[in-house]
């Protein structure tokens, strides 16, 4: 298999604490990998470095011979990456549809955006993902009228018109009905045949649904990445997510299960 | 043209407003039913309201809150303020062919920067391009570097309290705090003459009403739309790849640009311009009349220029002393009690209610003040109040289903 | 001591020598019959009798000299009408202190010829004139009259049966006395003020002889220093000194007393020296040898003179700054912690300059002046709850509607302060001028012509107190961890049940009155008008924003950063291009660090 992206000793500190630190990463074409940890582990400062919001003190991450570190932001997008947010960002006072239009792969320079006229098969393609995020009958209404979990199939339905080669999706679930973090999965299923993602979250349950590998981030570092199974039998996991646990029972809180561990905000 | 129809179809009022401004009140005056002196007033109000839209393309849309507006006013005002003084020639009070303050200075010879204005094109090329790529130079640092929100408005006001302060010092030779005034002919029209203030009016009405409707034509574009993603959401916008730097950066100039048209016009309807044109309290004068009018809404300023203007005519005229109270009292009202300023609180009244309803294309009034409230959020951490200020245009739903 | 009078009577010779000569048209009859007049003369006129006028050699030693009585003199002044001139000369170098009343009445013209009434033992012989003062007229009978006083030292003339004298004023003759005279005297009148007890006044007569350049007053200088203890007084004196030895008519005592300038580093005599070491027009030093050491101190009292304006500078630097940390402060804790950005911040400053005015005007009307020198402490706690009251009260009808807006904030409070000033100009009109307590109006000496005023001083000190009280209660009480609390996460906060409402007004009120604090600071230092806060405004919204928002140390080192820089381009640019060009340095500066000095680490959040 092609390797999509290669990460190697990425170290990001703030005021001397060490949020990021990893040796080795790497993900392959079409791999759709979760990333879970417990809160504050880092998982979404790797995606900031990768996208170009955070620039790391050192190290590298190579996507198509390129290094992401050394792009800003709009360079990394037209390479091929694309971000959700953890909470859902929107163009609030645009329509649904404005918002898969900005979306839409065009020529993005000033005049060419002024004189810009949506082709049919824009057009086409916008109805298309529209009724993939099931936000049809709402393609004229404000984004910020939406609810929470349509701005994030909204948030999700841009990305894919923005077509990028990696797509970084940060808590895709959260917010979200059991159903429709169902539905959710599936989709990133669906989306895992035509391109690379990586994906954070928190409900074991959504992260046995994409069941593919599984990185374990803990203290900025990589504990260690496997298939689901082996995860959550390994013992160094379990000490991390448990220890934690224990403690928390000292203080008279409820003692977190394995399958449900972390926080929403991490 | 679809689009054209279309502004048809909406711009009705609109029109009807650029025809009396053109046409009728131009011939009221012609007949006598209007005086010279209103004539007059009404020209340089219309002069605030080009530079007044030019906040609202950058703030209201593009949410950038710009406070040297009144900067790039004078600046295209204090060039063709130049070239006319030059014109006015041997006929200064002095009889010297230097500008009056120059010989009161005892100047010798006219400084470098003032020869190319003896030509009318030229001057004309500098009134707007000097304002422009003034705003291009300081935008381009500001942008790059992300100055943002709140940081950008401190610096433009700084900027703006920095060149008052330089327009003000006599050995700028601008004319110090006296700045440019008696001034006698533009291309060969005496300024004095009735039909010669009736025409200048009549250029300012046509000028404001084609900017009003290039501005139209814009917001409604692609580009429009990319302008008030940069309000709603940089960071999307800058992760979907568009260069936000440099829409901002067209945002303002083009701002700048209108201030400085709207400077054009004003200073040979007016007869004098002064460094206290550009000082810091303008700027934020003019950013009043957009907020009162209605951000975001293009006629909103227009009407908020011109209004506060009028109450400033009344005012000063009537009440002595009672402006600075006025006006203080109005920055308050507006933010306090219309948020969306005059134009939105019109599109919320009930009867308008059907209006509402456009297609997906329109960015009326209403549908940017729903996401007002939250839009230029910093700070505060639940910025979810998004929306709840408005009236929700559509019946939010909730439960829609997903059909993958 | 010995030897210290003989240099003196030896100058006297010189002094009287030369006076004699300079005193104009009749020269030649005028040294003839002061030679008549006075026994001395021949001796006076021995040292250099064949020199010319100004070639007498000054500094060397007159071992033939004698002291002629000053009782002698006086007595020659009623003699020799003619030669009054020349002996009044010879009297102005004496340092003798007995003759301060008698040359102080000889300006006013209080001197009077008298002749007193014959004695009864022998009527018929008539008493010879005496010379007297006359003290202040008294009306008796419809008459003026004055009691007489003896001249040396001064004391009460008294009668046979030991009562004191009276006379008719129109009894007494005036001792007539030319301008010329009066204009010699007047700087020995000064020169007096050399042994004042009080070092003030030693001080202003050792500048103001200096600055006459009167050589006659020279040994009355140098006899003053020879007794000085005080070192300013000593400093000035020489100053005074050589200043006068400026004048000298060798060259190499106009080098010698250059040299002492430059080494004294006098800025005072700057201007003279300058005028001497011109290489050309009227004033220029005509030797080429005093003029090289006169060009030389020249360099160094510049030399110096630069060096003490960067202390003064880096000091005036600093207590703007720290006006402008007082004002940043309190903007910081409120936009920085709650979001809102406060135009009308300048005018709580203002609020807080009127009050402590008002403060003092109470103080003036109504306590006893003694107690006039406290009105300042007392001011600072009422500008700051007047201040933060104000505040309070903005932030609980208006600004708590704004919250997480803060363009919006800004539009409002833009309104309140052009209400503020509005009202601040119809209540107290435009300008008005608060008096520091004189505690406060001296200043400091560091080192010679280095002074940092008091109420500089003062600023600073407050500064740092206040910055480190806002610390300590931002760090260090529960209100603290309450005010981050709630400003850190409101929603969260209420959630906790924390009062957010109460505690967010207190932090806009705690800002306001740091404001209100500032502005009475400012009240020493300057002006108190209603458009005061508005010059402050833009540069305290700089600090913060250079400073990096929220970040208390950043505004702290970014005040007087900008503070001082401020001061250091002024003498280079003017105000006004300094404040451009700190403006560029500012976007340059956040061209690089676009969040300040000090910005919040940490990942960002999601919008």
């Amino acid at each position: 298999m092609n390797l999509i992206l290669q990460v190697e000793e990425v170290s990001v500190s703030f005021d001397g604490f060490k949020a990021l630190d990893i040796k080795y990463f790497e993900l392959e074409e079409r791999e759709l990998r979760v990333v879970i940890g417990p809160n504050g582990a880092g998982k979404t400062t790797f995606m900031d470095v990768l996208c170009g919001k955070t620039k790391p003190q050192t190290g590298s991450a190579i996507m198509a011979d390129k290094d992401l570190i050394k792009l800003n932001e709009k360079q990394i997008v037209d390479l091929g990456v694309g971000r959700k947010f953890q909470t859902p960002s929107v163009f609030g006072s645009l329509t649904v549809w404005d918002n898969l239009l900005l979306a839409s792969k065009s020529n993005r320079g000033i005049w060419s955006t002024l004189f810009h006229k949506p082709t049919e098969a824009m057009r086409d393609a916008i109805d298309r993902v529209a009724a993939t995020v099931g936000l049809t009958r709402h393609l004229s209404s404000v984004a910020a009228i939406l609810s929470h979990g349509q701005k994030q199939w909204l948030e999700i339905g841009m990305l894919i018109l923005q077509d990028p080669k990696l797509l970084l999706i940060d808590e895709p679930a959260a917010g979200m009905t059991d159903e429709e973090t169902e539905k959710t999965g599936e989709l990133l299923l669906e989306l895992a045949k035509r391109h690379s993602i990586i994906v954070i979250e928190h409900d074991m349950e959504f992260v046995r649904q994409l069941a593919r590998k599984v990185t374990v981030l803990c203290e900025g570092r990589i504990l260690t990445e496997g298939s689901m199974e082996k995860i959550q039998n390994d013992p160094e996991v379990i000490e991390r997510y448990l220890g934690r646990s224990k403690r928390r029972d000292e203080n008279g809180q409820p003692v977190a299960a394995v399958t449900a561990v972390g926080t929403k905000h991490g | 043209m679809k689009i054209f129809e279309a502004l048809w179809q909406r711009e009705k009022t609109a029109l009807a407003f650029a025809f009396a401004a053109i046409l009728l009140i131009p011939l009221a005056n012609a007949m006598g039913w209007v005086s010279d002196l209103n004539l007059n007033l009404l020209g340089r109000y219309f002069c605030f309201a080009l530079a007044a839209l030019g906040i609202d393309l950058v703030w209201g849309y593009a949410g950038i809150l710009t406070l040297c507006q009144a900067l790039f006013f004078c600046l295209g005002g204090y060039c063709i303020g130049m070239h006319m003084l030059l014109k006015t020639g041997t006929n200064g009070v002095y009889g010297s062919a230097l500008p009056d303050f120059m010989v009161w200075n005892q100047v010798k010879t006219l400084p470098w920067f003032w020869e190319p204005f003896h030509h009318f094109p030229i001057a004309l090329f500098l009134a707007l391009c000097v304002p422009v790529v003034f705003a291009m130079t300081f935008g381009y640092f500001a942008f790059r570097s992300r100055i943002n929100g709140v940081y950008f408005s401190i610096i433009t006001q700084a900027l703006a309290l920095a060149m008052w302060l330089i327009f003000l010092r006599n050995e700028t030779m601008l004319g110090g705090t006296n700045g440019l005034t008696d001034f006698k002919t533009l291309l060969g029209f005496q300024l004095a003459h009735p039909a010669v203030k009736r025409t200048l009016f009549v250029i300012t009405a046509v000028v404001l009403t084609s900017a009003y409707f290039g501005c139209r034509l814009l917001i409604a574009s692609k580009l429009g739309k990319v302008l008030i993603a940069i309000r709603d959401s940089e960071q999307r916008l800058r992760f979907t790849g568009f260069p936000v730097a440099r829409f901002k950066l067209f945002a303002f100039t083009l701002s700048a640009l209108l201030a400085a048209v709207g400077g054009i016009l004003y200073v040979p309807q007016t007869g004098i311009i002064t460094p206290g044109r550009m000082d810091v309290k303008n700027s934020l004068e003019m950013v009043v009349w957009v907020a009162l009018g209605g951000r975001g809404t293009l006629s909103g300023p227009i009407l908020g220029a011109v209004g506060v203007s009028l109450c400033y005519s009344f005012l000063t005229g009537r009440f002595p002393g009672s402006w600075l109270y006025f006006l203080g009292a109005l920055f308050v009202a507006v933010v306090l009690f219309m948020p969306q300023g005059l134009a939105g609180a019109l599109q919320q009244l009930p009867f308008r209610k059907r209006a509402n309803n456009r297609s997906s294309t329109d960015i009326g009034p209403a549908a940017l003040a729903a996401s007002m409230a939250g839009t230029s959020d910093i700070h505060d951490p639940s910025g979810d109040a998004q929306g709840t200020g408005a009236d929700p245009l559509t019946t939010r739903n909730t439960t829609a289903g997903v059909t993958p | 001591m010995r030897r210290n009078f003989r240099t003196k009577f030896y100058l006297l010779n010189l002094f009287l020598w030369s006076a004699g000569c300079l005193s104009a048209p009749i020269h030649g009859q005028d040294s003839a019959s002061a030679a008549k007049a006075l026994p001395v003369s021949r001796a006076m006129v021995k040292p250099a009798p064949d020199s010319g006028a100004s070639a007498a050699p000054v500094g060397t030693f007159n071992p033939a000299g004698n002291e002629i009585p000053v009782a002698a003199l006086l007595d020659t002044l009623l003699k020799n009408p003619e030669t009054r001139t020349q002996t009044i000369k010879a009297l102005i170098p004496r340092a003798d202190h007995n003759l301060q009343d008698f040359f102080q009445n000889l300006f006013k013209g209080n001197l009077y010829e008298y002749s007193p009434p014959a004695a009864k033992a022998n009527p018929d012989a008539a008493q010879p004139k005496i010379l007297v003062i006359a003290g202040p007229e008294t009306d008796r009978d419809g008459e003026n009259w004055v009691q007489l006083f003896k001249t040396y030292p001064m004391q009460a003339l008294l009668d046979e049966n030991g009562a004191p004298i009276y006379a008719k004023t129109a009894d007494l003759t005036e001792l007539e006395t030319d301008r010329e005279v009066r204009a010699m005297v007047q700087p020995l009148l000064l020169a007096f003020d050399l042994d004042n007890p009080d070092a003030k006044k030693r001080q202003s007569a050792a500048l103001s002889l200096g600055e006459s350049g009167d050589t006659l007053q020279l040994p009355l200088i140098t006899a003053a220093l020879e007794k000085e203890k005080d070192g300013k007084c000593k400093r000035l004196m020489q100053e005074a000194s050589a200043r006068i030895r400026l004048h000298s008519a060798l060259p190499e005592n106009r080098a010698a007393a250059a040299k002492a300038l430059g080494d004294l580093h006098s800025g005072s005599a700057l201007a003279e020296l300058k005028i001497l070491a011109s290489t050309s027009g009227a004033g220029m030093e005509s030797d080429e040898g005093a003029r090289k050491e006169i060009t030389r101190a020249v360099q160094t009292i510049e030399a110096y003179a630069s060096y003490t304006s960067i202390v003064q500078n880096i000091f005036t630097g600093l207590s703007l700054g720290s006006i402008l940390i007082l004002m940043a402060l309190g903007l910081a804790i409120i936009f920085g912690l709650m979001g809102v950005i406060n135009m009308a911040h300048g005018e709580f400053m203002m609020i807080g300059a009127y009050a402590t005015f008002i403060v003092q005007n109470l103080f003036h009307k109504y306590l006893p002046a003694p107690y006039f020198g406290y009105f300042l402490a007392v001011s600072l706690p009422i500008a700051f709850l007047t201040s933060g009251g104000i505040g309070v009260l903005v932030e609980t009808t208006i600004i708590k509607r704004l919250y997480g807006r803060p363009l919006e904030t800004l539009l409002a409070t833009w309104g309140l302060s052009l209400l503020f000033v509005q009202s601040a100009r119809s209540l107290f009109g435009d300008l008005t001028a608060v008096s520091s307590p004189e505690l406060l109006s001296k200043g400091w000496e560091i080192f010679p012509q280095v002074v940092l005023p008091y109420n500089r001083i003062f600023i600073i000190f407050l500064t740092i107190t206040i910055v480190s009280l806002v610390s300590l209660i931002f760090y260090r009480t529960p209100l603290g961890t309450l005010i981050r609390a709630v400003t850190q996460n409101r929603a969260m906060s209420r959630c906790l049940g924390i009062g957010t409402r109460k505690v967010d007004a207190l932090t806009f009120g705690l800002g306001t009155g740091i404001a209100g604090i500032a502005g009475c600071a400012l009240t020493q230092v300057g002006n108190v008008d209603p458009g005061m806060g508005q010059n402050y405004i833009v540069d305290s919204f700089m600090v913060v924003v250079t400073g990096g928002v929220g970040k208390l140390a950043g505004t702290v080192l970014s005040g007087i950063g900008i503070g001082t820089m401020n001061k250091f381009l002024e003498p280079f640019l003017q105000s006004v291009y300094a404040k451009v060009v700190l403006l560029a340095m500012v976007i340059l500066f956040l061209q690089n660090k676009p969040s300040g000095l000090f910005p919040a680490k940490g990942r960002n959040e999601d919008l």
